[in-house]
Parts: C-alpha cells; sequence; structure tokens
C-alpha cells in the first residue's frame, strides 16, 4: 500500500510549494493515476515516495514504511519504472534483469528470469543482446520484467507509456492490469488521459501542488474526465 | 502475453544479501570494463609499460651489476698488486668500496643514480660523495627514468582515476542510478561493490608486474650474498604498500563521483588532485624541508670537517697535540727516546690520529644524516594527503636505494676503511724498525676484500613507521570519504 500524509515538498528559492499537503492512499489492487500538467506535483510526488528528494512537511508511506526514514527498506517494497527506463546498455536485457534482481536482494534462477522477460512481452531474440539496441518500449518491459522478478508490493510509473507507440502503450496497459489483479498497489503519474481511464481505479488530478479531484475510474467517462482536467488547468494557468 | 501469475522467488537474507549486492556490483562494473574495449587496451597498454620497464629494469642491473663487480676485481687486483711499500703509503694508495647492487632496483632505481655506488677509502679522509643534494631531486628529474616505480606511482593513480572517476556521475548522468538506487540497494553496499570492482581492477593491473618482479628476483638474487626469503618480503611490502596507495585513489574517486555535479567536474577535481600529487606536493614539500631542516651545502660540510680535523695532528710533528701523545707514550714506555720505544711510534701516532678523526667523521656524517632523517620525516608526513610522499620513501626503503641504505652502506664501507687504517697502523707498530720500512703483498692480501651485506627487510621497515603511517592514513582517509559521499548520494 502506498500512502500520503499530508506530503509537501518546498524546492530551495521557491515561492510556493511544489507539492502541498498531499493526502492520497493507494490500496493493494488499485492503479491510481495523477493526472495534471507540467509543474503540477506530479513527479515530485514519485521522488518523494523513492525519497530521491527529501519532503519537507508530512509522510510518504510504502507498506507503512516512512520513505524518508528507511528509504532502502521503503524502495525494496516499491518498483519504479519511469519514463525512459534506463538500463546498461553495454548488458544484455537478461543481465540487466538479472543485475537488479540481485542487487536488490532478490534471488531468481536463470530460466526464472527468461520466463520473466517473456511475460513483460519482450522478444526472445533480444534477451541476449546489448540494451543500447534496444527500443523504448522494449526498455519498459525490462523494467517491469525487473518489478516482476522482485515480487514488489507497489509499483509507481512515472509517464510510463510517454513515446511508446500506440500497440505497445496498449499492451502496457493490459499489462499494468494484470498486476493490479496480482494485487500489486499502482501509482502512475501520466499526461495521458486515456491510459488513465483505461488502467486506473481512480483517478486525481494535480494543479500548482495540490491534488484538486478525485474521481472513481467507473464514476466519470472520457469526456468528463478530459472536461475536467482542461477546467482545472484552465484556472491552474 | 506470457502468464505473470509465476512461483514467489526466493529472498536473500540481509547478510547474504549484502554480499550478494557487492558482488554482483562489481561484476556488473567488471563486465561493463571488459566490453569497454577502450579501457581495456588503455590497460593492456599500462601493463605492457610496466613489463617494459622491468625488462628495461632487469638489464640495466645485471649491467650496474657485472660492471661494479668487474670494476671491484679490477680495484682488488690493483690493492694486492702493489709492490712493497710502506703500509701507510698503501692506505694513502686507497681502493673503491663498491655498493653491491639491491636487487629490487630493478623495480625502483631510487637515489643510487644520484649519489652515485662507490665510496673512495683513503687514509684520514671519510669521503662523502654518497651524500650529493641529488638525493633531494623532486619526481619531475626522474622522468627521463622510466621505471616500475615511476609507472606505478604517477601512471597507475591516472589510470585509476579514469576507471573510478564516472561510477557515480556517470550513472546519475545516464539515469542508472536512480533506476539502481530505486531497487532498494543501499549506497554504501553499491560503494562497496564499485570499490570491489575497481580495487579487483588494481589488482588485475598490479598482478603482472608483481609476478614479473617475483621471476626477476627468483634470477637476479645471488643466493650466497642475500636471502631470496628477505627478498620476496621485500617484494611482499611493496605489493601491499602501491596496493595501498592505489586502494586509496580508487576510493577518493568513487566519492568525488558521487558528489560531483558531473562526470566532467569529477575528473578535473581528480585530475587536479592527481597532479599535486605526483608533481606538485613532492616538489614543494622537498622545498619546505629543506628550510625547516635544513643540511649543509658540500663546501661547508667539507669545511666544518676540515675545521675540527685541524684540531687532530696529521703528519705535523710539530703539533702540540702530537708533542703531548709523544710525551705521554714515551711516560708511558718508560724510556726517554723514541728510538728506544719497543714498538714504532709512527705507527702509534698514525693511529691515534686515525681514532680522533674517526669521531669527527661520525660526529658531522652522524649529524648530516639526522638532518637528511629531518627532512625524510617532513616529506613523508603530509603523505596521509599526498600519499605519494609516502609512499616513495617505503618503495625505495624496501627496494634498498634510499638515504638509510645508502648510509648503511657508507658506514659499512667506512667501517672497512678502518679497519685497513687499523691493519697498517699495526703492522707499522710492530714490524717497522724506521722510515723505510717496506710491507709486501702478503700485507695487502691479509686484508680483506670490501664485502657489504646490506641488511634485511626490518631495518627498512624500523625507519619507515611514519610513511606507513601516513600511507595507512591516507587509505583510511579515502575510505571514509567515499563513505561520506555514498551516504550523501542523491539520484537526481
Amino acid at each position: 500500500m502506498l500512502e500520503a500524509r499530508n506530503l509537501t515538498k518546498t524546492y530551495d528559492g521557491a515561492d510556493w510549494p511544489a507539492l502541498d499537503r498531499l493526502n492520497l492512499i493507494v490500496p493493494a489492487g488499485e492503479v491510481f493515476c495523477l493526472l495534471g500538467p507540467n509543474g503540477a506535483g506530479k513527479t515530485t510526488t514519485v521522488n518523494l515516495f523513492l525519497n530521491f528528494i527529501q519532503p519537507t512537511a508530512g509522510q510518504a508511506l510504502v507498506c507503512g514504511i516512512d520513505a524518508a526514514v528507511d528509504p532502502s527498506a521503503a524502495r525494496a517494497l516499491l518498483a519504479y519504472i519511469p519514463e525512459q527506463v534506463m538500463l546498461y546498455g553495454a548488458l544484455t536485457g537478461l543481465e540487466n534483469l538479472q543485475y537488479f534482481t540481485e542487487i536488490s536482494g532478490a534471488e531468481a534462477p536463470r530460466d526464472t528470469l527468461l520466463s520473466l522477460l517473456a511475460a513483460a512481452g519482450l522478444p526472445s531474440d533480444a534477451f541476449q543482446r546489448p540494451v543500447r539496441g534496444y527500443s523504448k518500449g522494449m526498455r519498459q518491459k525490462v523494467g517491469v520484467a525487473i518489478a516482476l522478478a522482485r515480487r514488489v508490493q507497489a509499483l509507481v510509473l512515472d509517464e510510463p507509456t510517454s513515446g511508446l507507440d500506440p500497440l505497445a502503450a496498449n499492451e502496457f496497459a493490459a499489462l499494468i492490469e494484470r498486476l493490479r489483479k496480482d494485487g500489486m498497489a499502482v501509482l502512475m503519474v501520466t499526461h495521458d488521459l486515456f491510459l488513465a481511464k483505461q488502467c486506473g481505479t481512480k483517478i486525481g488530478i494535480m494543479a500548482r501542488g495540490r491534488l484538486a479531484s478525485v474521481f472513481g475510474a467507473d464514476d466519470v467517462d472520457h469526456l468528463g474526465l478530459e472536461r475536467a482536467y482542461l477546467d482545472l488547468f484552465a484556472r491552474a494557468a | 502475453m506470457s502468464d505473470l501469475a509465476l512461483a514467489p522467488l526466493a529472498v536473500a537474507a540481509p547478510a547474504k544479501s549484502r554480499w550478494r549486492v557487492m558482488r554482483a556490483v562489481a561484476a556488473k562494473e567488471w563486465l561493463e570494463l571488459f566490453r569497454d574495449r577502450r579501457l581495456v587496451w588503455l590497460c593492456a597498454f599500462v601493463v605492457a609499460l610496466m613489463l617494459a620497464a622491468l625488462a628495461f629494469g632487469y638489464v640495466e642491473s645485471a649491467r650496474i651489476l657485472s660492471e661494479r663487480e668487474a670494476a671491484a676485481r679490477a680495484d682488488r687486483e690493483l690493492w694486492v698488486g702493489q709492490s712493497a711499500k710502506n703500509p701507510h703509503a698503501a692506505a694513502h694508495f686507497g681502493q673503491y668500496a663498491f655498493k653491491p647492487l639491491s636487487p629490487l632496483a630493478l623495480a625502483d632505481p631510487g637515489v643510487d643514480a644520484y649519489v652515485g655506488s662507490a665510496v673512495w677509502l683513503e687514509a684520514h679522509k671519510q669521503n662523502e660523495t654518497q651524500f650529493k643534494q641529488a638525493r633531494d631531486g623532486g619526481v619531475g628529474a626522474r622522468l627521463g627514468a622510466l621505471s616500475l616505480a615511476f609507472i606505478l606511482q604517477t601512471i597507475a593513480p591516472l589510470i585509476v582515476i579514469l576507471m573510478g572517476f564516472a561510477s557515480f556521475s556517470g550513472e546519475r548522468e545516464s539515469g542508472t542510478l536512480k533506476q539502481l538506487l530505486s531497487v532498494g540497494a543501499r549506497p554504501r553496499d553499491i560503494l562497496a561493490g564499485k570499490a570491489l570492482a575497481l580495487i579487483g581492477a588494481i589488482f588485475a593491473l598490479l598482478a603482472p608486474a608483481f609476478i614479473g618482479a617475483a621471476l626477476a628476483l627468483f634470477f637476479f638474487v645471488d643466493r650466497e650474498r642475500l636471502s631470496l626469503v628477505d627478498q620476496f618480503i621485500r617484494l611482499g611490502v611493496l605489493g601491499a604498500a602501491y596496493a595501498a596507495y592505489l586502494a586509496g585513489f580508487a576510493f577518493l574517486s568513487l566519492g568525488v563521483s558521487a558528489l560531483a555535479r558531473n562526470s566532467r567536474a569529477a575528473l578535473v577535481t581528480l585530475l587536479a588532485f592527481w597532479l599535486a600529487n605526483s608533481f606538485l606536493a613532492p616538489r614543494l614539500a622537498t622545498d619546505a624541508a629543506r628550510a625547516f631542516a635544513p643540511t649543509p651545502t658540500w663546501q661547508e660540510f667539507r669545511a666544518g670537517i676540515a675545521q675540527d680535523k685541524a684540531k687532530t695532528f696529521g703528519h705535523d710533528e710539530s703539533h702540540p697535540g702530537f708533542v703531548a701523545f709523544r710525551d705521554e707514550t714515551l711516560k708511558k714506555y718508560g724510556v726517554t727516546r723514541i728510538e728506544d720505544l719497543p714498538v714504532n711510534f709512527r705507527g702509534l701516532a698514525l693511529r691515534k690520529d686515525d681514532e680522533s678523526g674517526y669521531a669527527i667523521f661520525d660526529r658531522h656524517f652522524g649529524a648530516l644524516q639526522t638532518a637528511f632523517d629531518r627532512q625524510d620525516a617532513l616529506r613523508a608526513a603530509p603523505g596521509f594527503l599526498f600519499p605519494l610522499l609516502a609512499l616513495r620513501p617505503i618503495s625505495m626503503a624496501f627496494a634498498g636505494v634510499d638515504s638509510r641504505s645508502q648510509f648503511d652502506f657508507a658506514s659499512g664501507a667506512e667501517a672497512h676503511r678502518r679497519d685497513i687504517q687499523n691493519e697498517v697502523s699495526d703492522n707499522i707498530i710492530h714490524f717497522a724498525h724506521d722510515n723505510t720500512y717496506l710491507a709486501g703483498p702478503e700485507l695487502w692480501r691479509k686484508i680483506a676484500a670490501f664485502a657489504y651485506r646490506a641488511p634485511g627487510a626490518g631495518f627498512a621497515l624500523g625507519y619507515s613507521l611514519l610513511p606507513t603511517a601516513a600511507l595507512v592514513g591516507w587509505l583510511a582517509i579515502a575510505a571514509v570519504f567515499a563513505l561520506f559521499a555514498a551516504r550523501r548520494l542523491r539520484p537526481v
């Protein structure tokens, strides 16, 4: 479970907080999609859950562990897939997966890792090729395989389908849905309203560091979501 | 898409997990290093350079050894081939004492090239050619001599820096650091893994040189004169010292890389330190040591001895000291004339004058060596910050080519000179009945050839405590700095 309690971040020299008293809960088996324009505080939220930055106030909890107090323990329970999954170009997809699995403290035999790459949708002929030749979508799939290998309880995604072709984006959405059904808590930051509607169980819209609105995915249609988003966007501007 | 419902994965226990993390990071670093052909070629080039320097050192050492042995044989032949003459004239004829070449000079030539290797032994005078000021020459003065020590002291740290400067900053720039930390790996475990990889690379760099030096020693060491075990102990200490020196650079590179804004800043910072350590610090430390512990110039040193020697009588029979000694001797033997003495008075006077000289030489040369020791200590003290200042004296000491080894050789040569003086004076005392007395080849042969045995590794250890402490300090400070930097490691 992911939980933000009055989570606040003000960067040095900034006039207002990038994130202002954010409160949200993402229980197991839920996909919470955060929408919002650039500068709304979405990526700041992700960075706080990963403790890449320190909160000014409040807490980011991963399964009850405060990420600021014990970042390694919190990170061990959560997987992170950014817009561009950064891997080691000289290593193959399988070697990258093996490496990230090992350093996370997990153990998995080679056959399992191969199965995970396949499960994440990476073509088998790419397993042993250096990652430097991978497309963005292929890298995302290795990122998912890493999350699967680690058997984490929560997943944080930052613009995961940005730049993916429609087929790859659709495959990715299906993958997220399967993870959700598997009981994973997913926090996804995206600009993509359709992806949010497709994957999310809850959808939040952020503006100027605040969580302005929260909808149940079943409570709003595409058009209503777009209208609410544009309305908030216009007000924020 | 395949089914995701996979069997739960076993999770390693924490202690085991930490070791696995370190091992995994080290293995990944090695794999990347190996696949980056540029670094592989660079390392191969440095290894080739080291082996070439070692081979050159071996050939050069063999040549020098052969020349010294030939010169020592020729000098001995000259000595024993002297015609019949007064023994004191033979003492003035003199002979050379050649310093046997330390086998490890093939790796580190030290000060040998600057202080000379032969001492001229003659009556009344302890020669000091072994104390030339060239011993204080900075590393720049040695650029012309591409020894294994020079490569390890100057070029190897540069290779370590090139391997390590982007360890963290490069990962931060490429985004992999964010990915790495996001999986829960602890920065200190990542640091340990990267350090393990870098130190492993250092051992891989050192191993060929170490094995090459061991083989060279095996074939080079004259086992009748030197202990092979002692030479291998020395080599082991040298290996450990160089490993500590380079491991410190590994930690420094990792620490700077973790703190720097980007790889370029890390590289510039590390190169600036490398320049300061390799070239600036030795020069400044030498100048500071000279300023705080000055040594006399050759002229001043010689003038000081001459001043004290003037108080002794030498060959001056009108000197008050000579007159007093004559009167004292006559009184001791209960006679009134020199001609009535049962022994040769001239021999007694020579021995007395020599003994007076010994005390003067011991005082002046001892003071000079004390000053050099103070300079050495001042130079080595900042070694915990600029480790070349600590490593170089250790390297020279255990290679047997430092000023202390030179002093020990000079002391041995002086002891031999005194043996010669005592022998010829005794011969005159007991066998010369008048000034026409001549000794023959049997006396020249009776005086043994100079046979210096260099002290063991314990001798070098005894006076290397300060630089050793400085080197250990350097390693500890670099490791603590790297840990500190790892604690502050941020992915963005």
